[in-house]
């Protein structure tokens, strides 16, 4: 089977965007993505677009929607749809149609505009995600089943709020040096403990905003890949999982076990293992979902993520940075646009653009995204087999 | 009379308070005298839920399950619907033969009454009566004053137990004391004083003439009660002293429960041990039904009436939905009636299945065996009710999904649960529920490990179609 490589990624700034629309910031992500590559669009075999969409535009046929702006109609385009982990998704069936044959230039990305309906509205659409006849009608939210969730580690583990909080001051620190974060501020433990209570024991920096934002992803054959760029970014391994959707029939409550599969597999395909990586960018929509993750993708043990992020070992200057972009919670969570949001820091990282944020000649990361709160689950492993010297700012220059 | 007797009682009320001096603090003065304080159904109780609360204990304490029962009544004149025979959704809560007679009893206020004597004539056994009320009206009106909460229930059964001896009716037609209009949820009344009090004795009267009872000899009399003061003008035509309608009054505590007035008092005095107790419902119109009961042991009971939180004013205007905003827009979780109702045994009375390969038990009871992965078809299995909770939080003001809005609005914020339930026989099973009955101001925080009880209450309500469903409380007794 034939490797796959990122040959370019981009993204849109993430925030609340009254003047943008679904279209533009897809057409900006792309653009972003074509930069510094040799693609033109005509290259384009396939396009995959992850979106949730959540009311208020185009519901039915969002891909062609999105791909016919930016001059791609005609290309055959597949929206994909797993709640939160849609376009992580996409970029995995990106992969399965170059390792295939199908296709040599796969655009996969996704978008989301999500700041242009009333909160109630977006409640709504929050919450189409949850197991709807029992979990849902049981009065609860996006949150409140996470809040389930960290209520279950609290008391099988001893987790504490604060502990909850070191994710937010972790990743608004890294989201402050994200030009394209939404909530690009400091916070301290203090500002995330205190705040107000959204889903007792989560406050309001255990939660991720809601935001518009897209995101691209361009992949390329083996075959193909040096007639587009001169940076060798490799998808190593390509895991993914789900789980019954409601939470209450789940095998456990303080992890998630679609992230689990979907990292064991992706570490077996790229024969690595959690010790590999330099970096990763975890899906943390609530601060317990980035504590769970790490427990999930191997960097600590079962139990043991609340004392591992206090003691630093994800921080940028530790020994496996985790959400270097801000997360979720910094940079922001336009739904459908989140999965391959998370390969655009991951290539940016590899291929030293990552700005004020760049990491110190990471080799190996990666990436993982969650739909809803644990049934569906997707893991990328990135593998850089350019040389560092050939890299400056950002761009290879072989 | 009836080869059927009473072999078991049950009695529910809600669990909130309000005093007369939060309505004397917020009107100047309390208009129902005799009241000292009522109850008030949560925002997510109706005269159903309170119905299925009283009907559960009463099985219980006549040791009849709900799928034995030849007959099912319902009386109240408060429906949460003015059309559509809640007593079929009351049955399913209780798990009654699609079979039995089911029966309801509205317009007036000795609905109850009526319900237990045509129960008693149609001698279909067991059957189950069941009255349940909490009446509303306008806020500056004595009865809104006088509006409590409660119902009452009985089984009734060819057994020892309580039998009614004699049982005689009355009517006079006396327009205007106490009515409803079409439309409207509140009832009124033209206030002639003393016009509404020579109905209520006339009918009274009446019906005690009817019934034979010169000096009917009792210790217990469940008399009417509008307010706490009209059913001691009884004592008269019914030939009680005030005592003997003391002795099981219930009134003063829960306020005036309508179609629940007399089933309440009569349930108290017949679990009391009183041998011979006098009913004497009424209702306008007017109509009044007179019954004598003897009993040689007290009958057994299962009684809820002990109100444990006092809210103010302002909270029971919440409670009541007088203070409601508009619904929120956007939709909610949408699932379509036709889906619910293939939910409604789950919803109901908690049935789940037992995996034929493996033995675990699963909830819902459908898809693959979320144990062993099984596709089989479940053995059918019915949940006791009680749980322990797994993992919990609260959903804070504001927080809630649309659907959930106008219940946070009167209710404030709300626990929501993984609960894994007991099964019949061992094993357990996990599924979400809100948590009811339990505000964190003044109750014990609820946390994992700690122990809950399932019980029916309104869930959503969605294109006028209230859905019901278990929810859980914390298991306080």
């Amino acid at each position: 089977m034939r490797d796959a490589y990122v040959v370019g990624a981009g993204q849109s700034d993430f925030g609340a965007f009254p003047d943008e629309s679904y279209r533009s910031l897809f057409a900006t992500a792309f653009e972003h993505a074509l930069d510094g590559t040799a693609v033109e669009p005509n290259d384009v075999d396939e396009a995959v677009v992850g979106t949730l969409g959540v009311g208020g535009r185009q519901l039915g046929l969002p891909g062609p929607a999105v791909t016919e702006h930016v001059g791609l109609h005609g290309v055959p385009t597949t929206r994909v749809e797993n709640a939160c982990a849609a376009s992580g998704y996409a970029v995995r069936q990106g992969v399965q149609a170059i390792r295939s044959g199908m296709a040599d230039l796969v655009l996969a990305g996704g978008v989301e505009v999500m700041t242009d309906v009333s909160s109630d509205a977006v409640r709504y659409w929050l919450g189409v995600s949850g197991e709807t006849e029992w979990e849902r009608l049981s009065g609860t939210t996006f949150a409140g089943v996470y809040a389930q969730m960290a209520s279950a580690h609290m008391r099988e583990y001893g987790t504490t709020v604060d502990q909850l909080s070191h994710v937010a001051v972790k990743n608004h620190a890294n989201g402050a040096k994200n030009p394209h974060a939404q909530l690009g501020f400091e916070c301290s433990l203090e500002d995330a403990s205190s705040a107000p209570t959204v889903a007792d024991p989560l406050t309001l920096y255990h939660c991720c905003p809601t935001t518009d934002g897209a995101a691209a992803v361009l992949l390329a054959s083996e075959d193909a890949v040096d007639r587009f760029t001169d940076a060798r970014v490799r998808v190593a391994g390509v895991g993914a999982g789900s789980d019954r959707v409601g939470l209450f029939q789940r095998d456990t409550y303080s992890g998630v076990p679609a992230s689990r599969r979907a990292a064991e597999t992706a570490y077996e395909r790229a024969a690595a293992g959690p010790d590999d990586l330099d970096f990763a960018e975890v899906h943390d929509c609530f601060a317990i979902a980035e504590l769970m993750a790490y427990e999930d993708i191997g960097l600590c043990e079962p139990g043991e993520a609340g004392p591992y992020i206090a003691s630093g070992a994800t921080r940028p200057d530790g020994e496996t940075p985790v959400n270097t972009s801000g997360g979720l919670k910094s940079k922001g969570h336009p739904i459908g646009a989140t999965g391959a949001g998370q390969v655009v820091e991951a290539f940016d990282q590899l291929t030293g653009g990552a700005g004020d944020r760049q990491l110190d000649a990471p080799e190996v990361g990666l990436t993982h995204n969650v739909g809803g709160s644990g049934g569906a689950a997707v893991v990328h492993l990135f593998e850089r087999e350019h040389d560092w010297d050939d890299v400056e700012d950002g761009e290879v220059i072989a | 009379m009836s080869d059927l007797a009473i072999t078991g009682v049950g009695a529910y009320a809600p669990r909130l308070r309000i005093e007369a001096d939060a309505f004397a603090e917020a009107w100047g003065q309390f208009e129902a005298s005799g009241v000292e304080r009522k109850a008030v159904p949560e925002a997510d109780e109706d005269t159903l839920t309170m119905a299925a609360a009283a009907a559960d204990r009463a099985l219980d304490a006549a040791g009849v399950d709900g799928a034995e029962l030849s007959g099912l009544s319902l009386a109240t004149t408060t429906p949460p619907l003015a059309e559509e025979e809640l007593v079929v959704r009351l049955g399913s809560m209780l798990g009654t033969p699609k079979t039995a007679t089911h029966h309801q009893f509205t317009a007036s206020t000795r609905a109850g009454a009526r319900a237990l004597a045509a129960a008693f004539d149609a001698e279909r056994a067991p059957a189950l009566v069941v009255a349940a009320d909490c009446p509303r009206a306008h806020p500056p009106d004595e009865r809104e004053h006088a509006a409590g909460a409660g119902a009452a229930a009985f089984v009734l059964a060819p057994d020892d137990g309580a039998r009614v001896v004699a049982h005689g009716e009355s009517v006079t037609p006396r327009p205007g004391e106490r009515f409803r209009e079409s439309g409207d949820d509140r009832v009124q009344g033209l206030g002639v004083t003393s016009y509404d009090r020579a109905a209520f004795h006339d009918a009274l009267a009446g019906a005690a003439a009817d019934a034979g009872l010169d000096d009917p000899d009792v210790s217990a009399a469940a008399v009417q009660a509008p307010d706490g003061k009209r059913p001691y003008r009884a004592t008269g035509p019914l030939g009680v002293d005030s005592e003997a309608i003391q002795a099981c009054a219930t009134v003063h505590d829960l306020g005036d429960t309508g179609a629940a007035s007399v089933p309440l008092s009569l349930a108290r005095a017949l679990a009391d041990g009183h041998d011979r107790v006098l009913a004497a419902a009424y209702g306008s119109g007017a109509g009044a039904d007179v019954f004598l009961l003897k009993t040689d042991d007290p009958v057994p009971a299962s009684f809820a009436l002990d109100g444990e939180v006092d809210i103010s004013y302002a909270e029971y205007l919440r409670r009541r939905g007088d203070l409601d905003g508009q619904e929120p827009a956007g939709g909610g979780a949408y699932v379509s009636v036709p889906t619910w109702e293939r939910s409604i045994a789950q919803r109901h009375r908690l049935v789940a299945g037992r995996c034929r390969d493996c033995g675990a038990l699963a909830f819902p009871p459908e898809g693959a065996c979320t144990d062993c992965g099984a596709l089989v078809e479940y053995e059918s299995v019915t949940l006791p009710g009680q749980g322990t909770v797994e993992a919990v939080t609260r959903i804070g003001r504001g927080g809630a999904p649309p659907e959930f809005a106008t219940q946070q609005v009167r209710s404030g914020a709300f626990g929501v649960a993984i609960v894994s339930f007991d099964g019949p026989d061992g094993g357990t099973v996990s599924a979400p529920a809100q948590v009811t009955d339990h505000d964190t101001e003044v109750d014990d925080d609820l946390s994992v490990g700690d122990r809950v009880a399932a019980v029916v209450r309104r869930v959503y309500t969605q294109e006028g179609v209230t859905r019901y469903g278990f929810k859980v409380r914390p298991a306080g007794d």
